[in-house]
């Protein structure tokens, strides 16, 4: 069921997504409203499809999706939707002949951005991620890092009010990191920022709300702090990390737990 | 309330999108191969003996469709696919204007003997093998559609000195004169078939996740 919460930006209700016989969805229900959301899970977990799909780049096999009021059912609806979101893909190409304000730019039209307002988006996105100093740079020629940086851009040019972005921090240095998690809370004061990644330093440092997915289904929702509170519990049971990656492995294992006795029951 | 989509996408958008598919190296491909075809036609005397264009009139389109194909491939197509505007009308532009050009330039490539292997077999040639290749790309992605393009129209070129009758007309559309109704049938429905699955699902995505 989709909550009748009406200041959630992105609202699913039991989204289902396939691939092949394998399901990457199983019947999820979520709601985010603004601020920066981490998205945890193992690898497989579903992070990547649930994102594609609320970039309306993946369709769902079943369910409802709802993106700042739209329920992308219409082509009009799905236009106004994708005209405010930004999404940075894990792998999201780049054309080589491209300099890095050439191909922010590409992305702003994409985003229908009027000529007259696109330039300086372009500039203020660049700047944003700290590459002003080499905007007019060809994209090929840049480090990991750099590129990485320009996906960020081209994902806020369009100032969005729904962001979400795939593994943002990949590639990225310690310093860069630190920064970038500076620009996530900023963007999440007055976007829905959904940031799916492995990093729980991540969710620590950035985040207003943690969801950790398993196996196609919400595992646990909550606060970093509760999910710290969660791992200071476990202090002494032998699960090594900080309290959030000890949270973070109580709630996967209670969350198998259930599924594993749920399996049982339903045998 | 959501925003109409205005008529036109913003102009500034047009040359970056070119230059992102290659337009400019497209153009200068397909302008160099009529050249060629112009050139051959020209020195193997072939306004006297119309067969003398055989391997061209089949083999230019070959090269125009490989061009064109390749010319489909999106570097970034997950980005792509959060367009604002629908993409295919944009696609199909793509592949009809490329198909436009290589059309006019490749026909003024082969003057007269229109009844033979003239513009008429050319346009014909050119029409199913940018079907082929349009349709590969869709299949297998833009920078193999190439293939089966190239090995489809070689094959046919191979060997349709020893086939005959009504279904070689029809598989071997390549090798037919210019008005051959039966020849025009399969390139024409190819082409279609071609446009349409490209214009409908694109290039299908090439080292990226499913």
């Amino acid at each position: 069921m989709i909550s009748t919460d009406t200041t959630s930006a992105v609202r699913v209700g039991g989204l289902t997504v396939r691939h092949r016989r394998t399901v990457a969805l199983d019947g999820v229900d979520l709601d985010f409203r603004p601020g920066v959301h981490g998205l945890l899970g193992p690898n497989g977990a579903g992070k990547t499809s649930l994102i594609r799909v609320l970039a309306t780049v993946a369709r769902a096999d079943g369910g409802r999706v709802e993106l700042l009021g739209h329920d992308l059912s219409g082509h009009r609806e799905l236009a106004a939707a994708r005209r405010r979101l930004g999404y940075l893909p894990q792998d999201f190409g780049y054309y080589p002949g491209f300099t890095v304000r050439e191909f922010v730019a590409y992305v702003a039209w994409l985003k229908e951005m009027p000529g007259a307002r696109a330039g300086a988006a372009v500039e203020r996105a660049v700047a944003r991620v700290g590459l002003a100093d080499r905007i007019d740079a060809k994209v090929k020629t840049l480090s990991g890092g750099m590129v990485r940086r320009v996906g960020i851009a081209q994902a806020i040019v369009n100032d969005p009010a729904v962001l979400l972005l795939d593994e943002p921090t990949a590639g990225l240095d310690p310093e860069q990191r630190v920064e970038f998690r500076s620009l996530l809370r900023e963007l999440g004061s007055q976007a829905t920022v959904i940031v799916s990644t492995h990093l729980v330093e991540d969710v620590a440092a950035a985040c207003t709300e943690v969801t950790l997915i398993e196996s196609g289904r919400v595992a646990y929702r909550g606060t970093p702090a509760s999910l710290a509170e969660l791992g200071a519990q476990a202090d002494g049971a032998g699960i090594g990390g900080n309290s959030i990656e000890r949270g973070y492995t109580i709630a996967l294992r209670a969350h198998r737990a259930g599924t594993a006795s749920t399996a049982g029951v339903r045998r | 309330m959501s925003r109409r989509i205005p008529a036109y996408a913003p102009a500034y958008g047009y040359a970056l999108y070119a230059r992102s598919r290659a337009l400019p190296l497209t153009v200068a491909t397909l302008l160099g191969t009529a050249l060629l075809a112009a050139v051959c036609a020209h020195h193997l005397n072939a306004y006297l003996d119309p067969y003398q264009r055989v391997p061209f009139v089949a083999l230019a389109p070959m090269l125009a469709a490989s061009a064109i194909g390749t010319s489909l491939h999106q570097h970034s197509p997950e980005l792509d696919r959060t367009a604002v505007r629908p993409a295919w009308p944009r696609r199909l532009a793509h592949l009809l204007a490329l198909t436009a050009l290589a059309a006019v330039t490749l026909a003024l490539a082969v003057p007269g003997h229109v009844e033979t292997f003239g513009a008429l077999a050319m346009v014909r040639n050119l029409l199913g093998a940018v079907g082929i290749a349009a349709a590969s790309a869709a299949a297998i992605g833009a920078r193999l559609s190439w293939l089966p393009t190239v090995t489809y129209l070689s094959a046919v070129y191979l060997a349709s000195g020893a086939a005959s009758g009504r279904a070689a007309t029809v598989w071997a559309w390549a090798m037919q004169p210019g008005p051959e109704p039966a020849a025009w049938a399969p390139a024409a429905g190819v082409f279609v078939t071609g446009a349409v699955l490209h214009a409908v699902h694109g290039a299908r995505a090439e080292n990226q996740r499913a």
